[in-house]
């Protein structure tokens, strides 16, 4: 039977290539200062065994000697310095340190990853939900080839975040909301230079009642895909009047993006305490 | 057929159904409803760089047209052989330009109106690069202008006066 770390380059690749040569003295997924008391023949899984894979079988209390009960091992480390620098970088590259402010009086409320922007307008209610969460769009460059002279650092893309929103408008005393589902354009390969879309679109329209927290579904859903154009027009001068126009899509797009960035800076600070567990 | 507007800039807020109205009167005005046709608004950066690209000139401007149908005689109505050929082709406004430019006095729709004349009439083959040209056109927007005239009540003047 063949030693399981001589196995270990072929499962995990380069990556592991990659972090033995941060830390080339120590076998990757030994615990730090403990010396393997086992040959690594006796190291694999055998099927229908009842042992647990020895290399992940917890040695008692850490064995880097914290004392916390949980796993560190090299990998860890590695893990937690490459999210410090990461973290680091990030915070560099930071475009608002505080979320970016909307014109017209919206007020922002925060819950995680949702947002909402409020206003009043004269006996009206409009509130404008979105989510961060899978809001950057992929980047279809990655597979370019380096122009001559240029280096791959230039070619990474500033990322956007331009999540789906939804307007709700309340006219004051009624329990029946209009709800709008609003896109932004999905950019398609080959189309950078040609782009025409207008810079928001209305996917769906709907009336919910205020009091449900659900969408229902079995309310009549209009969708724009074959409407009318003349109706979708007068929709889109609907939203300009309340002022959700292309403006207000711009700065949605910043407040998005910095929250976002926001988010998963710290979500990395999270990633790296949970890793490091010390 | 379809009117498909777009809408790609921000710097001049925009009645989208009242300026499809306007258009659609002009297309009715020409006598070519039946065609597709695409408008698309922009600001002075957006036609200045097509400006640059299509016509070398480095400058925003008003209006310009991208015919689908090249190489037709002023004034010819196409006469394809499949549906999706009846397509006029593309005017980009230059909203920002006209907003800039529309006097106290003017209206800025009936601006709009006058300048997407003035574009539909370039998707017809009309020119204006001669003053022979130049005279055909004149006539065909003010023919335009006069039966747009006689719904609205509006007096709007070509926007080809005093080209030559």
């Amino acid at each position: 039977m063949l030693p399981l770390l001589r196995c270990v380059p072929r499962v995990l690749g380069t990556a592991v290539a990659g972090i033995r040569a941060a830390a080339p003295s120590l076998p990757l997924l030994q615990p730090a200062s403990r010396p393997c008391a086992r040959p690594f023949g006796l190291l694999s899984v055998r099927a229908g065994s009842v042992q647990l894979p020895g290399l992940l079988r917890p040695w008692g209390p850490c064995g880097c000697g914290c004392g916390c009960g949980g796993l560190h091992t090299e990998g860890d480390k590695a893990f937690v310095e490459f999210l410090k620098d990461e973290i680091k970088e990030e915070k560099k590259i930071q475009k608002y340190k505080s979320l970016p402010k909307m014109s017209g009086g919206w007020e922002l409320e925060v819950n995680g990853t949702e947002a909402k922007l409020l206003r009043k307008v004269a006996g009206e209610k409009v509130t404008v939900t979105f989510n961060i969460n899978n809001s950057i769009p992929p980047a279809y460059n990655g597979e370019e080839e380096p122009s001559e002279g240029q280096k791959v650092e230039e070619q990474e893309p500033e990322l956007t975040s331009t999540p789906n929103f939804v307007v709700e408008v309340v006219k004051d005393g009624s329990n029946k909301a209009l709800v709008l589902d609003c896109h932004y354009p999905e950019d398609e390969i080959g189309q950078e230079e040609e782009d025409q879309s207008d810079i928001f679109s209305i996917k769906e329209v709907s009336f919910q009642s205020t009091g449900d927290s659900d969408w229902k579904d079995t309310n009549y859903t209009l969708s724009t895909d074959s409407l009318d154009w003349g109706l979708y027009d007068h929709l889109m001068d609907f939203l300009a009047d309340r002022g959700v126009d292309n403006t207000f899509a711009d700065e949605l797009v910043e407040l998005s993006t910095a929250l976002e960035h926001q988010e998963y800076i710290t979500f990395l600070e999270d990633l790296k305490g949970f890793v490091k567990s010390q | 057929m379809s009117l498909v507007l777009r809408n790609l800039q921000r710097a001049v807020p925009l009645r989208r159904a009242r300026l499809r109205e306007k258009v659609q009167a002009a297309r009715r005005a020409l006598g070519v409803q039946r065609f597709d046709l695409g408008v698309v608004c922009v600001d002075n950066r957006k036609i200045q760089q097509i400006n640059r690209i299509y016509r070398d000139k480095n400058t925003p401007t008003d209006v310009l047209s991208f015919p689908f149908h090249e190489n037709l005689k002023a004034g010819e109505i196409p006469q394809p052989d499949f549906p999706d050929d009846y397509n006029l082709g593309d005017i980009f406004l230059g909203v920002e330009y006209i907003f800039q430019h529309c006097q106290e006095n003017e209206d800025y729709y009936d601006i709009l109106t006058v300048t997407a004349i003035h574009g539909l009439c370039h998707l017809l083959g009309f020119t204006h690069s001669t003053e022979a040209e130049w005279r055909k056109m004149y006539q065909k927007e003010k023919q335009a202008l006069e039966e747009l005239s006689g719904h609205t009540g509006t007096r709007l003047q070509p926007l080809s006066r005093g080209l030559f």
